[in-house]
């Protein structure tokens, strides 16, 4: 009895570990790595196929098109004004005359700039030279030509409106510098300083409104003074 | 007079009607412009290219704009939608470039002072043997230690005027020191003209030769300050040559 009951367990066991396939313990002793070497055999398979494959160029895609070269364009700048100008010049002891002239500046900041002129005008007779109907100066030495180079800078700047549509920004400045004139016959080292005032139509034209002084020694009337020249000008510009 | 008050109101009329006519230049072919894109939350707009002149319009982040033209340290753009305003260039340093790159202004600084092709510049304070002087001056760099000049000047004396040209080299000593002493040597010819009251002389044609020294001071952005020595041998016809100190100051800028 004990014995066939033996038996019966040790054929259930038998069974079990047939059937528990998942086993760990039973997995190699009963052979369950058979899928494993079917695996490597695979892979073995695979190698030859590869080295089959490498007797043939591999498939490699050429790009077919051209790096654009592309070029950034270059941002234009408007930091050059280039411009003429009229307006009337008091030459001290020869009266008003006009003058004309040509103006260049260079924005350096929304402040500050630095500008050139050079103008010229022609002066008339002293009150002295009309009554005792003499000539102290000859012709070519009336013409009175200058040039100076001087540092502006912008203030209240603002706007101004024509009607609802247009607007057009302005700003007030003032200016100084130093220059040179030629008048009577000598060239006289020159102090400049002024104000104006300025609007733009559009961003490349300015139109100028502008008081100056051109101050220089002269001794042309036998005594030795400052002279002082005030002018008075209306200019129009443009930016480059 | 009759003729100036004419000239005056011919004038005043073709302003008026430059104002009133004259439009924003037509809009050019697509792509004649840098397009930035927006980084920061929003890029505003002013109205004219100054720091007190009112925001009018904001464009969003990751939009583009057209870059029109730049006065000082404002740029021109214009929106998708046709709107045309002007920005800080410290604003437009918040923009990229269309393959992603930091759109970037030089204002100069003092890298570039110290190396740089080209510099200009002008005397407003000078003195010529005793005479007022002024003179503005060119340079070439063949690189940051050596500059061939051009200098043009007048000076203007009691006893004489005259012009002066000079052209020469200049060696400066450390061009990566904001002062940078440095030292010159060249030529010239100077024309004199003797002021008499009895007498005219005549003008002189005289050559020239210098040597000289001085320092550079960088300011900012593009700009320094210059101020220099020079003795002038100048080679007369008579028995002894004529020496002349020269003394000036003023401000340059390279670009």
């Amino acid at each position: 009895m004990e014995i066939r009951l033996r038996i019966l367990l040790l054929t259930v066991l038998l069974g079990l570990s047939g059937s528990l396939s998942g086993c760990a313990t039973l997995h190699h002793l009963f052979g369950h790595d058979a899928p494993a070497a079917a695996a490597a055999a695979d892979e073995g398979a695979s190698t030859d196929r590869s080295a089959d494959e490498d007797s043939t160029p591999p498939r490699v895609i050429q790009p077919e098109v051209e790096r654009r070269n592309v070029k950034v364009p270059r941002i234009k700048s408007q930091d050059i004004e280039l411009g003429g100008y009229i307006g009337t010049l008091n030459i001290e002891d020869f009266g008003a005359h006009r003058v004309f002239g040509v103006q260049a500046a260079y924005h350096v900041t929304e402040d500050f700039f630095l500008q050139a002129e050079a103008g010229r005008s022609k002066a008339g007779r002293t009150s002295f030279e009309t009554l005792s109907n003499i000539s102290l100066l000859t012709d070519n030495e009336r013409w009175f030509k200058y040039y100076d180079m001087s540092v502006g800078y912008n203030f209240l700047p603002g706007e101004v409106f024509i009607g609802r549509n247009h607007a057009m920004t302005s700003s007030f400045y003032i200016l100084a510098g130093v220059g040179a004139t030629d008048f009577g016959g000598d060239s006289k080292f020159t102090a400049n300083f002024g104000a104006g005032y300025k609007v733009l139509p559009t961003d490349w034209l300015a139109v100028h409104v502008a008081v100056e002084d051109r101050v220089f020694n002269s001794d042309l009337l036998g005594e030795n003074k400052l002279a002082s020249n005030l002018e008075a000008h209306l200019g129009l510009t443009v930016f480059f | 007079m009759l003729r100036c008050a004419r000239l005056v109101s011919a004038l005043g009329a073709l302003l008026v009607l430059l104002c009133l006519t004259v439009n924003p230049r037509p809009a050019q072919a697509a792509g004649a412009y840098v397009q930035v894109f927006v980084r920061a939350p929003y890029l505003e707009l002013h109205t004219g290219p100054g720091r007190g002149y009112p925001v009018f319009n904001v464009v969003d982040r990751d939009a583009s704009v057209d870059v029109l033209k730049r006065y000082t340290d404002w740029f021109k753009v214009r929106t998708t939608s046709g709107v045309e305003g002007w920005v800080a260039a410290h604003d437009m340093e918040q923009t990229v470039l269309a393959d992603g790159s930091a759109f970037h202004y030089d204002v100069g600084d003092l890298n570039a002072f110290t190396s740089h092709r080209f510099e200009a510049g002008f005397f407003f304070y000078g003195d010529y043997g005793g005479a007022s002087a002024l003179s503005a001056y060119g340079a070439v760099f063949a690189n940051p230690n050596l500059a061939a000049e051009l200098s043009v000047g007048e000076f203007l004396g009691k006893a004489s005027n005259g012009t002066t040209v000079d052209l020469g080299l200049a060696h400066i000593f450390y061009p990566q020191a904001r002062l940078a002493p440095f030292v010159m040597l060249g030529t010239g010819i100077v024309r004199i003209e003797p002021k008499a009251t009895l007498v005219q002389p005549d003008d002189r044609f005289e050559q020239s030769a210098y040597v000289g020294g001085g320092v550079r001071y960088y300011l900012t952005r593009r700009f320094f300050l210059r101020g220099e020595y020079k003795e002038h041998i100048i080679f007369t016809n008579r028995n002894q040559n004529q020496q002349v100190d020269e003394w000036k100051f003023g401000f340059a800028f390279f670009f």
